[in-house]
């Protein structure tokens, strides 16, 4: 009974924490540009760039634009990949695009960035856009005999229209927006004003939420401030009015709709304030965030006016369906990582993946293969285990491994392209996985990046001249 | 007149489905909806990204969500 009330507790302590502090400046934001990427963004502006006869320096890049910028929808995913395979401009730019989508879009992206700190954020973007490029010029000099047997037609790649220049500026004010509510640099954190609020019980309410959702530091638990509980508060309202307001919008504008957006636009705010219960009152601190935030908010109304209201109708329903698509896993997953916690040992952690070793880096790659979280979820997960003691190095290995080799995407990718490549792509992707962990966790541990850089590149040459007298040996049995 | 959604059974393409009865509806227009989810099946079409419309064997739109109006001059009577 006391265990199940332990688990309980440190699985809604978890819960509440990570609604107060990494949803509303990072999340929030990142969803509205997911609904406007997939909105607003016509797909043919990116695809064009994917046809038959589109050269390898431009296919490649922009499979993995493809991937960062198209791909938050699984309903996207599935038939670009067939089509960028099939049709287009082949394999390779095809691996590049299933690699790079998981880790490479703006959700994941900026929730790696506040959940895990931006280092993390970086070396997941750079190292899949590296090897996402290099697996899929992999497979495609492995498999280049049967490549070339496919249909060419260029016909649905050609024209279409392009991005307008409205939605690019919208699309750079978001970035602004999530970007000001997450950086941590002393122009955005320095106090400008600040003032107190009298309100008796806030130190006993900030007393009390200390005893239900304890602080510390060393399991890497966060606490609940005053501020957490207004914002949770705040989060449940916008998430009742957008039920109608957002999930109806595409019926025509409703006045729940200005009410959920007016909502939205307040947590923001409230949220970018520096909140500290004193003795008796509120001390607010208005930061250089908070002035930031409002005047992105400001500025994003007339640049909203200057679309088509059935266009912002959709960005809107875009917006709230990513919500409550992703929304409702990420708490499920947290709450269960939360619970999970309590019952693993910092031991047990440190002895398998406590070092940069190869076989830390293994189990990495091993736990992301086997296990299959839905979107998203493998961040929380992340965040746990570098509290309970794992190396960085071993940390990206899993990170890097886990979205990238899910049951859904080994099962499409056999589907479209047959078994053999397939669980050849899914072996790279498990070779390259380590290769990162180890890259990365030495970087952590201060090795010179010459060095690292010179064996990743003795490693990537092993591997192409490897695969290069496989291919050799086996062309004249095959043709 | 004949109309197939073409659709990998997410949400959009299910909204697409009723938006286009919807339509087809407002028109009195006499319309036989096929809901294509085989990905083999939908491949044969010039599409890159569902949901997709066609109408009498032409695709009309592709990977984003046409407005009622748009809908209702691809379904209106030649």
């Amino acid at each position: 009974m006391e265990l199940l009330y332990a688990s309980l507790q440190s699985g809604l302590a978890s819960l509440a924490s990570y609604l107060a502090a990494h949803v509303l400046l990072c999340l929030v934001p990142a969803f509205f540009i997911a609904g406007a990427l997939s909105a607003l963004v016509p797909q043919q502006s990116i695809v064009r760039f994917l046809g038959p006869d589109a050269p390898k320096w431009v296919a490649y890049p922009a499979a993995a634009g493809a991937g960062s910028l198209l791909a938050v929808c699984s309903c996207t995913v599935q038939p670009l990949f067939a089509g960028v395979y099939g049709r287009g401009a082949g394999l390779g730019p095809a691996i590049t695009f299933l690699f790079f989508a998981p880790a490479g879009n703006i959700l994941a992206l900026s929730y790696t960035g506040v959940a895990l700190g931006a280092d993390f954020a970086i070396a997941r973007v750079v190292l899949s856009l590296a090897f996402g490029i290099g697996i899929g010029m992999i497979m495609a000099l492995l498999f280049h005999n049967s490549d070339t047997a496919r249909l060419a037609s260029g016909a649905i790649f050609a024209g279409g229209e392009g991005i307008t220049r409205r939605t690019v500026t919208f699309l750079i004010a978001l970035i602004a927006l999530l970007i000001a509510g997450t950086l941590k640099v002393d122009f955005l954190t320095a106090r400008l004003v600040s003032f107190d609020v009298a309100l008796p019980g806030a130190t006993a309410a900030q007393t009390l939420l200390d005893r239900l959702v304890p602080v510390d530091t060393i399991k890497g638990e966060e606490g609940l401030s005053v501020q957490g509980v207004v914002l949770i508060v705040m989060l449940a309202l916008i998430g009742a009015t957008a039920l109608r307001g957002l999930g109806k919008v595409d019926e025509g504008f409703n006045r729940l709709t200005t009410l959920t957006l007016g909502l939205i636009a307040a947590t923001l705010i409230f949220a970018a304030l520096g909140v500290q219960a004193t003795v008796g009152g509120l001390n607010l601190v208005v930061t250089g965030r908070s002035i930031a935030v409002v005047a992105l908010l400001a500025l994003l109304v007339p640049l909203a006016r200057r679309f088509d209201a059935w266009d912002l109708q959709q960005w809107l329903w875009e917006t709230w369906r990513f919500v409550r698509m992703i929304f409702p896993l990420l708490i499920a997953g947290v709450f269960i990582v939360g619970v999970i916690r309590l019952f693993i040992r910092p031991e047990w952690i440190q002895a398998i993946a406590g070092a940069n070793t190869v076989t830390a880096n293994l189990a990495g790659v091993v736990f992301g293969i086997f296990m299959y979280f839905p979107t998203l979820v493998e961040v929380p997960i992340a965040k746990m285990f570098l509290s309970l003691g794992m190396h960085p190095g071993p940390l990206i290995a899993y990170l890097m491994a886990d979205p990238e080799l899910s049951l859904q995407s080994i099962l499409i990718t056999s589907a479209i392209i047959g078994k053999l490549k397939a669980w050849t792509y899914v072996g790279l992707v498990a070779l390259f996985a380590t290769t990162s962990g180890l890259a990365y966790g030495a970087w952590v541990d201060g090795a010179p990046i010459a060095a690292i850089a010179a064996a990743i590149a003795a490693f990537v040459f092993a591997v192409v001249a490897a695969l290069y007298f496989v291919d050799k040996y086996r062309s004249p049995a095959s043709a | 007149m004949d109309i197939k959604i073409l659709g990998s059974g997410c949400t959009r393409c299910q909204r697409l489905e009723q938006l286009t009865r919807e339509v087809a509806l407002e028109l009195g227009v006499d319309a036989q909806f096929e809901h294509v989810y085989d990905m083999a099946q939908i491949m044969k079409y010039p599409v890159l990204s569902t949901p997709a419309l066609v109408v009498e064997g032409e695709v009309k739109v592709a990977g984003r969500m046409p407005s009622k109006q748009e809908l209702a001059l691809w379904l209106g009577k030649p």
